[in-house]
């Protein structure tokens, strides 16, 4: 009699690649997809926070509250704005240090470990110290501009400045991680090819412009696509230093969501901007593979 | 066109010294071809003239002025990288047409929109899109015109880089290794091809190789390094013929001139394990101990006892029109050694029809030899006209 299919050593061997993929897909399974379809559908019901199993199929209700609701515009706002300003500050100045530290100098590997300290640090903490700096009356922010004859500056309770200061905190947090990997990126630029754009006549910025940049241009859209997400779904540093305020000038989407489920209780509205914001990730992200997508047609040419 | 003058060229990285006092003069519209073993320091001359590498010390003069501190785009060269360095995201014909944009540059242009409106402009040129297309056509290259570096083959990228270099029409031509990343078949047809881009242009190419057989067809004059100081500066017959040390003499030619260091005794010569035969041509005067120095192709293989030297076959490679044979000197049986390091090379054309372990026996013309000073490794003298050789009569 043969001896069954599966220890004749033929399909073991064909499902140990399966096996492995099991673990991660049953991990995302059930702490990601799961929730994110029970988020999708949620939003489709009238759940309250009181009942959270118990929620009543009500079709497209909560969207046509949300998009009759101006505080949704307003987050929307917030949300791109912010998302927009801190991918393009943020990538800039995180790709400008990159290539100042680039080449070896004296000091450059203490320059580099404090210039990492905004990513080094847990996020939570540095916001606090953010918030003492931010402080109207002792903070340090406003003792400089106060010396500068400017005043003191209501960082994070005026409605013209809070979103700025979130901006900047963001950006002293989000520009080391940026200048780390672009950093990783500027080592792989071959140096042959930058003396031949020397030789052939270019100065330091054009080599930069068609060398250096064109080569570390994948990965900036890569690191640019990781901000951008992480701007859509911040939420400690909003909420810890203006908790969307004042009057919801910083509550973005995510902070706008929290309000929604944990203040008004309504789950089932609140899953509707989580689905909002979903979409806005899912938009950036789509463009950034559309946009890879077509540079490896062109590069196959 | 320039003529180059090293003067006692230096170059340090840190403490460690690549190249010590380097004196040359490279002629107007010679081929020179730098040649030596990996990290003997001619890479790193080539990028001292290209004006890549700093000059630690020495002075380089272009045409009798000061060049050391010239920037590459002064100094007007044209560079051939080893790995091509094209520019990956540009097309063959932006690659080609760089340099020329370069050329049309001005500081404002560096204002973002107006860089590219400017490149645009400038390819757009009618005396750009010919100087384009003639290279192109020159190199076979047309088809090719906007594929990206990425989709071609690897001689055709070393075209792409060949026309983006010539495109300027510099007056000195700097190749460093071109054809050491591609097959044995297309390095063959680019050497050739370099060859008649140089009779054809008529500049002045540096050539940097550790491939002693693109040295000896190429060049018009070759200069030999090891350890980053000059070895031999001379024509490829020079060379080849009159070594002037055994580094050069081991160094050049495939397989090297075979070297015995021997015990001289009137006219008898003693090698290695007591083999002593009659030399009655021209050795070494007053030495005792002396390195004798033979080509492959100058050694002739004989039957058993018929040659001067005896041997037993210890290597045949056989190339078609012509046959290597690896004999081990002395009659004894080598047993189960593999090593080819106590081995004398005999060139010969046709088959001999000897396999491995026949006895057999070696002999040359007396005129042939060569003579290396045994402690220092340099020759005594050229074999036709040097006092401390002298013929025994």
């Amino acid at each position: 009699m043969t001896s069954p299919l599966l220890f004749r050593g033929r399909l073991l061997p064909r499902l140990v690649p399966y096996a492995f993929v099991a673990v991660p897909l049953a991990y995302m399974t059930l702490f990601v997809f799961g929730p994110l379809i029970q988020q999708v559908w949620m939003s489709f019901t009238d759940t309250r926070l009181m009942n959270p199993t118990a929620g009543d199929y009500i079709g497209l209700e909560n969207y046509q509250d949300l998009f009759s609701d101006s505080q949704f515009y307003t987050s929307l706002n917030i949300t791109i704005v912010y998302t927009i300003l801190t991918v393009v500050i943020g990538v800039l100045v995180g790709t400008i240090s990159a290539v100042a530290l680039d080449r070896p100098f004296k000091g450059r590997a203490i320059l580099r470990t404090v210039m990492l300290f905004g990513w080094a640090v847990p996020s939570v903490a540095a916001t606090l110290v953010w918030l003492w700096i931010f402080n109207g009356q002792s903070g340090v922010a406003s003792d400089i501009t106060e010396a500068l004859g400017l005043g003191r500056v209501p960082w994070l309770t005026s409605v013209d400045w809070a979103l700025t200061s979130i901006m900047f905190v963001t950006i002293w947090q989000v520009a080391p991680f940026v200048m780390l990997v672009m950093m990783a990126a500027l080592q792989s630029v071959p140096e042959e090819v930058r003396e031949a754009a020397r030789i052939d006549g270019a100065d330091a910025l054009n080599v930069f412009r068609n060398v250096t940049l064109p080569c570390i241009m994948p990965t900036m859209q890569v690191v640019a696509l990781l901000v951008a997400v992480w701007s859509i779904r911040r939420f400690e540093v909003i909420y810890l230093l203006t908790g969307g305020g004042p009057i919801g000038s910083t509550s973005t989407l995510v902070v706008q969501l929290r309000l929604t489920a944990f203040e008004d209780f309504e789950l089932g509205l609140a899953s509707a901007y989580g689905v909002v914001g979903l979409i806005l990730a899912l938009l950036v992200a789509s463009i950034h593979f559309l946009v890879e997508r077509r540079r490896a047609l062109v590069m196959l040419k | 066109m320039p003529k180059i003058d090293f003067k006692g060229i230096s170059k340090t990285f840190g403490t460690n010294t690549v190249i010590r006092r380097f004196n040359a003069t490279v002629e107007d519209g010679e081929f020179l071809v730098l040649l030596g073993p990996s990290g003997c320091g001619k890479s790193t001359l080539l990028r001292m003239i290209a004006g890549l590498a700093e000059i630690s010390g020495g002075e380089m003069l272009f045409d009798g002025k000061l060049a050391n501190d010239w920037t590459p785009k002064q100094r007007g060269v044209a560079f051939v990288f080893q790995s091509y360095a094209l520019y990956p995201h540009m097309t063959v014909r932006s690659n080609i047409a760089f340099p020329l944009v370069m050329d049309h540059f001005r500081k404002w242009h560096h204002i973002p929109i107006v860089n590219t409106i400017h490149r645009w402009q400038v390819m757009k040129r009618p005396e750009v899109k010919a100087a384009v297309d003639k290279m192109a056509e020159q190199l076979e290259l047309t088809p090719l015109l906007d594929r990206r570096p990425g989709s071609l083959s690897g001689g055709q990228r070393q075209r792409v880089a060949l026309a983006r270099s010539l495109v300027r029409d510099p007056s000195l031509y700097l190749l460093d290794e071109p054809l050491s990343n591609l097959d044995a078949k297309l390095r063959t047809q680019m050497r050739s091809e370099i060859t008649t881009l140089h009779q054809k242009v008529k500049k002045t190419f540096v050539y940097v190789t550790h491939d002693q057989v693109e040295a000896m067809t190429m060049a018009t004059r070759i200069v030999v390094m090891n350890g980053g100081t000059i070895q031999q500066i001379g024509t490829p017959d020079e060379i080849y013929d009159e070594p002037a040390n055994t580094f050069v003499a081991k160094f050049v030619g495939a397989p090297p001139m075979n070297l015995l260091p021997v015990q001289l005794n009137g006219k008898d010569l003693t090698a290695g394990e007591g083999i002593t035969w009659t030399h009655s041509g021209q050795k070494p005067v007053g030495e005792t101990k002396a390195i004798f120095g033979i080509r492959p192709e100058k050694l002739e293989l004989r039957p058993e006892k018929a040659g001067r030297l005896p041997a037993r076959v210890a290597v045949i490679e056989r190339l078609g029109a012509e046959t290597i044979m690896g004999c081990r000197l002395g009659l004894a049986d080598a047993g189960d050694s593999i090593s080819t390091e106590d081995l004398v090379f005999v060139r010969m054309p046709g088959h001999p029809g000897l396999s491995h372990g026949d006895a057999c026996s070696l002999d040359y013309a007396d005129e042939d030899a060569c003579w290396f000073d045994k402690p220092t490794g340099q020759r005594i003298a050229s074999r036709h006209d040097d006092t401390r050789v002298a013929a025994i009569a």
